[in-house]
């Protein structure tokens, strides 16, 4: 791998994971081969693949939720042996919980931690208002639109400052706009908090748009990465721009192989 | 509901464009439902005038003026209200038992796989009891008092009620867990700030079942034997032959099924202001 000058931090080390899953008793289904990843520190990493290539399951077992057949997951040069607040995982489905409010949601990470409501509501306040949802605090989540419900999930994560934070498809459920709205938002919080990133989609321009580096799995089961990119682009990024085009061409071409 | 929804639209129907048309008459509800209503008092009264059942219906007027009578005189030792409160106090101490012992208890099997492996299979084996079948027996064991009615109102209730709580549990999802282990909480805090919250909708569902099978176990028992009671009423009025003491009986019973079903939805209107709708009201 390319290092820059700079001398990078390793945050998350993945070193050759795998999982099979047993299903319906005995059938075995191998969901990750023989990955291995590294992040640094306030990179904004991506990972690219197809439905049902094992996504989900790579940020479970980077999150602690589940655990690696073989192989482990270092956070910081420490192996991860469960699920904790220094990792931020926004849900695939929204996971919000129905019976609290938008604040209630978002400031949860630190009431389960015994922060004083005081200091912990001006925290989530915080985040609330960077993700855009000032003058929602006392909504439920049921009164919210898809790209709002995830903007709490994301505030969620956040506002329990996990060192690393993962996001499993959070526009996946979202129309075309509203998920190009939230790709821009999703940048400019990026850049005024910077954090590791590790953001999971199937959409080769979301990728583009966020990464600074792709991984791209393969299209099938078991998910094992295929190749990575380097996207070396200014910010705010533009569909347009032909350097991003040209990286366009050369992922897809790529990808249609497996397809 | 108060809140306003932002991703609700309203579709209203637009008024005043150019006056107010026949068909919009016609299909308003409000106007809709009073015409049903009229329609159905209307069909009672010729039935029961023509004596299409002989004379065993009332018409509506003697019914209302019989209720009215009992509310002046003393019949069977207590008014009106008396025999009201008599079988409300009965459900209200039955019900009450039965919730406080099996919503908890129907949590803690769901939550604790021990207790559910010790208390399912004897759930199982009653569950399938019609709540009815334990009048005889309790008839049987306990005599034909006060502790009778309220024990078949008891066992009657108590399944549905942890049924579904234990049910309100076990159908959560489960990645509402793993956020809160991801958030840094304990088994605790899964329990605490996901399993009860979660499980209150299907908590309340249950305790409304409860108490519609609670009124039926109580008219149920004082059929069989009471002093007193709106069953009793009814009792009384199939064996006297007096048909607006039964239909009498039988409309205070539905009108108290209905008050505190409405009771448990105020409740739960309170306690569960995130839930988007509750439909019963
Ligand atoms: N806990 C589990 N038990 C059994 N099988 C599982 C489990 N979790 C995931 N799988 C299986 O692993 C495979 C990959 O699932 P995963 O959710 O990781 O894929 P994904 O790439 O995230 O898919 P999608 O694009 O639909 O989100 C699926 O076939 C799924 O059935
Ligand atoms: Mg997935």
């Amino acid at each position: 791998m390319n290092t820059p000058s700079s001398e990078p931090q390793l945050k998350i080390y993945c070193e050759d994971i795998n999982k099979t899953f047993i299903q319906k008793g005995h059938m075995e289904v191998p969901v990750i081969r023989n990955i291995s990843l590294e992040v640094e520190e306030n990179e904004f990493l991506v990972v690219l693949g197809p439905g049902q290539c094992g996504k989900s399951t790579l940020l479970r077992i980077i999150a602690g939720l589940e655990t690696p057949d073989t192989g482990y997951v270092a956070l910081d040069g420490f192996p991860v042996t469960g699920p904790g607040p220094d990792r931020g995982l926004v849900f695939q489905g929204y996971m919000l919980f129905a019976w609290n409010t938008v604040m209630g949601n978002v400031e949860m990470g630190l009431k389960l931690r015994g922060v004083p409501k005081q200091e912990r509501r001006a925290v989530a306040h915080h985040y609330i208002r960077l993700v855009g949802l000032e003058g929602f605090e006392n909504h439920y989540p049921h009164q919210l639109s898809g790209g709002m419900k995830q903007r709490v999930g994301i505030a969620r994560a956040y506002a329990n400052s996990p060192k690393v934070m993962l996001l499993d498809e959070p526009f996946g459920q979202l129309d075309a706009q509203t998920r190009m709205f939230m790709q821009h938002e999703t940048s400019r919080i990026w850049e005024h908090e910077k954090r590791t990133v590790i953001f999971v989609t199937n959409n080769i321009d979301e990728a583009l748009f966020l990464a600074d580096r792709i991984v791209l799995m393969e299209g099938k089961l078991p998910g094992r990465i295929k190749k990575e990119y380097i996207v070396n682009l200014p910010r705010p990024r533009d569909h347009e721009n032909p350097d991003l085009l040209e990286l366009r061409a050369l992922i897809t071409s790529e990808t249609e192989l497996v397809l | 509901m108060g809140g306003s929804s932002i991703a609700n639209e309203t579709v209203g129907v637009s008024s005043g464009r150019e006056g107010i048309t026949f068909y919009q008459i016609i299909t308003n509800t409000y106007l809709l439902y009073t015409v049903s209503l009229i329609s159905f008092f209307l069909v009672w009264d010729r039935v029961a005038a023509w004596q299409v059942f002989g004379d065993s219906l009332a018409r509506p007027h003697i019914v209302a003026l019989k209720l009215y009578d009992l509310t002046q005189i003393k019949f069977a030792g207590t008014n009106l209200g008396g025999h009201i409160w008599a079988s409300t106090q009965r459900v209200l101490i039955g019900f009450s038992l039965a919730s406080f012992f099996a919503v908890p208890l129907g949590l803690f099997m769901a939550l604790n796989r021990y207790a559910n492996a010790i208390v399912k299979p004897i759930f199982d084996l009653f569950k399938p009891m019609p709540p009815i079948a334990w009048v005889s027996i309790s008839i049987l064991w306990f005599g034909v008092g006060e502790f009778s009615k309220i024990f078949i109102i008891s066992i009657g209730t108590f399944v549905p009620c942890l049924l579904n709580s234990y049910n309100g549990i076990r159908l959560i999802e489960p990645e509402l867990y793993d956020v809160i282990k991801v958030l840094g909480g304990s088994r605790k805090d899964e329990v605490v700030q996901v399993s009860f919250p979660a499980s209150f909708p299907a908590i309340f569902a249950g305790l409304q079942i409860s108490l519609s099978v609670a009124w039926t176990c109580l008219l149920a028992a004082e059929l069989m034997n009471a002093r007193d009671g709106m069953g009793f009423l009814i009792k009384r009025g199939m064996d006297t032959h007096q048909p607006s003491l039964v239909l009498g009986g039988m409309i205070l019973i539905a009108l108290m099924a209905w008050l505190s079903s409405l009771l448990i939805s105020l409740m739960e209107r309170k306690l569960c202001p995130w839930k988007r709708s509750i439909d019963n009201l």
